[in-house]
């Protein structure tokens, strides 16, 4: 692993060091995306390799961006609750719940360079996911 | 992840990636549920179907992307297999649209990457969250039975031009008897049709004599109004539907009735010619009158003929169509029309041969008569 590199500062050798052991910690660590999917997918990719500690490191990289993805849409859609509140109090009560929407959504994946256009058509009102009853997961 | 038109391209593959696999779908229900799992840690509590379902296609094609990346960069290094490396230097691609730490270092090492810090970070901040679901290894590959080659069962091949490497023959009797199958499938096929064609004769016939039955009999011929032939002219120009309609004693003049006229007529005729000479010629009259009669009748039978031919057509057209239909198609079915053309033709020859007899047996009545005259001169 280390033979790509020279280590030549004492710097660079932390960072060999954490690298090392953050792959290691990868071993006990299990990301929340499986390992069979992430090894479906790069094997369809045309990725090679018979180590775990690698699929996981893919997996984790997977997570982080799709956490991150979920973060930037959660603070719009908070954004946005803000301002219904501020407009329509009485439906302070119902826009309580945190709701992932193609609104938000698609906001927050344009920051990351995707370019989400979904149909106008679709059915994605704020409203639709109001309905808890039906909603719940 | 490509930036703008990756859009439409995306879709396109991912309708391909289906059309190709098929069985794609539970890799992206697994996907869908792990990135639930993950919103549902950020903070989120539910989420409209289609937002969840876009997150999760762009997280798989975020793994692909890696994947490809990591293996472009293996093979640009000259190597098969991905090590941690290729990796990052895709992760390090895939994030330069939203930038990291060092971005603008070109030498930097990768061990220093920001890309790497922050992945660090993130493994030590964030909650360890297994997978909700136990999942099987998939996709499941069948282990296919290959059929053993010649070599393996130790048999030679049948024919020198087949290599022993090949999968042996079945067995013989499993391909051998399959073309005399065939054969009989086909002869059985075969056999059908002739069965079929010998009852459609045999139908023909039966309907030929049915027809040739009522032909001869009083009901006139069964189909005359086709004019295939030149002869069913003459039946075409007396055409039923374009006839006068006939009235019901016109019809229905009794062969019957009138010898009992004319018998009468005879007899009235002749106490005239008993009156008139010898008993004789009285003899002679009365043995030549029934003759004489069924001639008249004839005569008048003959005109009468004709309009019987018209009338029996009529009963003729309300014939069943399937019949028709079916005797339409065999030139067969002219037999009975044929002979009915030519029954009425002698009919009229008849009548000819009769006059003629009928003004012979006068003639030898008028002789006879005069004769009787000269014998009473005499």
């Amino acid at each position: 692993m280390n033979h790509n590199h020279q280590q030549s500062s004492d710097g660079r050798h932390d960072d060999d060091a954490a690298l090392t052991d953050f792959l290691a910690s990868l071993m006990d660590y299990t990301p929340t995306i499986p390992d069979e999917l992430v090894e479906h997918y790069l094997a369809k990719s045309g990725f090679q390799c018979p180590d775990v500690r690698l699929i996981r490191l893919v997996a984790v990289a997977t997570q982080k961006f799709v956490s991150e993805v979920a973060n930037d849409a959660l603070v719009q859609c908070k954004a946005r609750q803000a301002a219904v509140v501020k407009d329509k109090r009485e439906k302070q009560q119902k826009d309580k719940r945190l709701i992932l929407t193609m609104e938000d959504l698609s906001k927050a994946l344009r920051e990351h360079g995707v370019n989400v256009k979904h149909q106008e058509y679709f059915a994605d009102s704020p409203s639709t996911g109001m309905d808890p009853a039906s909603r719940d997961e | 992840m490509s930036n703008g038109g990756g859009e439409s391209g995306s879709k396109h593959e991912q309708s391909q990636g289906k059309r190709k696999s098929g069985g794609d779908d539970f890799a992206q229900a697994i996907a869908k549920i792990a990135v639930a799992q993950v919103c549902e840690r950020v903070g989120f509590q539910t989420f409209q179907q289609s937002a969840l379902g876009t997150l999760s296609e762009i997280a798989v094609r975020y793994i692909h992307h890696i994947g490809k990346t990591a293996h472009f960069y293996a093979n640009l290094a000259g190597r098969t297999e991905v090590n941690a490396f290729d990796i990052f230097q895709g992760l390090e691609d895939l994030g330069s649209t939203q930038g990291f730490l060092g971005a603008s270092d070109i030498d930097h090492c990768l061990t220093s990457s920001g890309v790497v810090r922050e992945l660090i970070q993130y493994v030590n901040e964030v909650q360890e969250i297994p997978f909700a679901y136990s999942i099987p290894r998939f996709p499941v590959v069948k282990d296919r039975k290959l059929s053993s080659s010649f070599l393996q069962i130790g048999e030679e091949p049948p024919d020198e031009h087949i290599p022993a490497w090949l999968p042996a023959f079945p067995d013989p009797q499993t391909y051998l008897q399959l073309p005399t199958r065939n054969e009989r499938e086909t002869d059985s096929e075969t056999e059908k049709i002739e069965l079929g064609r010998q009852q459609r004769k045999m139908e023909m016939s039966m309907l030929n004599l049915q027809q040739q039955f009522s032909g001869s009999g009083p009901q006139g011929p069964s189909s005359v109004a086709h004019g295939d032939n030149p002869k069913d002219k003459q039946a075409a120009e007396s055409n039923p539907f374009l006839s006068e309609p006939l009235h019901f004693e016109e019809k229905e003049v009794s062969s019957v009735a009138v010898p009992a006229k004319l018998s009468k007529e005879v007899a009235s005729k002749t106490p005239v010619a008993e009156n008139c000479g010898v008993v004789n010629h009285v003899s002679v009259l009365q043995t030549f009158a029934p003759a004489i009669e069924a001639m008249k009748n004839k005569l008048c039978d003959s005109e009468e003929e004709q309009e019987k031919v018209l009338m029996n057509q009529r009963p003729a057209v309300q014939f069943k169509i399937g019949l028709g239909k079916k005797s339409l198609s065999k030139p067969l079915k002219l037999g009975p029309q044929h002979r009915d053309v030519e029954m009425i033709s002698p009919w009229f020859c008849k009548d000819f041969e009769k006059d003629e007899k009928k003004r012979r047996a006068e003639k030898i009545l008028k002789d006879s008569m005069e004769n009787t005259q000269e014998l009473a001169q005499l």
